[in-house]
């Protein structure tokens, strides 16, 4: 156990704050997954069209979001911008909002990137739906802000 | 010293391996796994089971068994200091037996020691040892991540 706690890509436990209840959320796929974000997280949806003038307007940098959770690159068609507006997640569609049913942490086996990359789990209409960590996200945006390019 | 107690039995590739009843919550005939993309090998993607979520851990990586799944076997482990959940996916016929507890042989991997229930020895499986062994984190691995 203790080689295991050693590994470098072991991401603590302690990133992992869930909470009970929350606001909407809002479902999209990515890469032929659906995920959720928490509604009050997002500024805005865009579409293809509309994300050059988003980021001419706010610099906001986009993450395909497929492609950074192991999904291979994704068909963008929609721009999910978080709040304060810096970064969007590109996704293939935006499917609904919907109330949050239920958060539960992710199971302590999972301890890999997975911990950065989701909030939880969400109990969805016999479904579960990872919910993402948008904090995360806009922490991974910013290298690629920081170097005057996305996607 | 040796105990006496009970026993679930099942097949993990050409072996029939025992964990102690108390170890196992519960055994459940197969369901839906969910998965959804993660970066941990072994681990299948997640069971729900009254509102708890169990992840599904494929020790092939250890046994080769088969791919054909009858049951899971849902235990108790520690991993990583910490008391989990974790569904086992067997294929063949579980059983609850008594018997006797043994120490283990040396130089064997993934087991804690012997039971002897009428007349066979089965090796008690290591599920610790075993789930830590079977599940590695790696970023690599989040090219193959499951859908």
């Amino acid at each position: 156990m203790r080689d295991n706690e050693a590994r470098p890509s072991f991401v603590p436990r302690s990133v992992t704050p869930v909470a009970a209840t929350a606001g909407p959320v809002i479902l999209f796929t990515a890469g032929g997954v659906r995920f959720a974000v928490e509604a009050s997280e997002v500024e805005e949806i865009r579409n293809r069209e509309e994300r050059v003038a988003i980021r001419r307007l706010k610099g906001a940098e986009s993450i395909d979001f497929a492609l950074q959770v192991g999904l291979g690159a994704g068909i963008l068609e929609r721009f999910v911008v978080l709040k304060p507006g810096e970064c969007s997640l590109g996704v293939s569609e935006v499917e609904r909002m919907t109330i949050l049913p239920k958060v539960v942490p992710l199971p302590g086996l999972f301890r890999g990137e997975e911990r950065r990359w989701y909030r939880g789990l969400l109990l969805l209409e016999n479904e579960v739906v990872p919910l993402v960590r948008t904090e995360y996200w806009r922490t991974a945006a910013r290298p690629a802000r920081e170097a005057g390019s996305g996607v | 010293m040796n105990d006496t107690t009970r026993f679930v039995t099942f097949p993990l590739g050409e072996e029939r391996y025992a964990l102690d009843s108390s170890q196992v919550k519960e055994l459940v005939m197969p369901s839906r796994v969910y998965a959804f993309p993660h970066t941990m090998r072994s681990l299948e993607g997640v069971l729900v089971r009254r509102g708890a979520v169990i992840p599904v851990c494929d020790l092939r990586g250890a046994f080769g068994h088969g791919t054909e799944r009858n049951l899971y076997v849902i235990a108790r482990c520690h991993y990583a200091g910490r008391a989990e959940t974790v569904a086992i996916p067997v294929s063949g016929e579980v059983e609850l037996v008594q018997g006797e507890r043994g120490e283990a042989p040396e130089n064997v991997t993934f087991v804690t020691g012997l039971l002897r229930t009428g007349g066979r020895i089965i090796p008690l499986l290591a599920l610790d040892q075993v789930v830590a062994h079977c599940i590695q984190p790696g970023i690599a691995l989040a090219g193959e991540a499951k859908r």
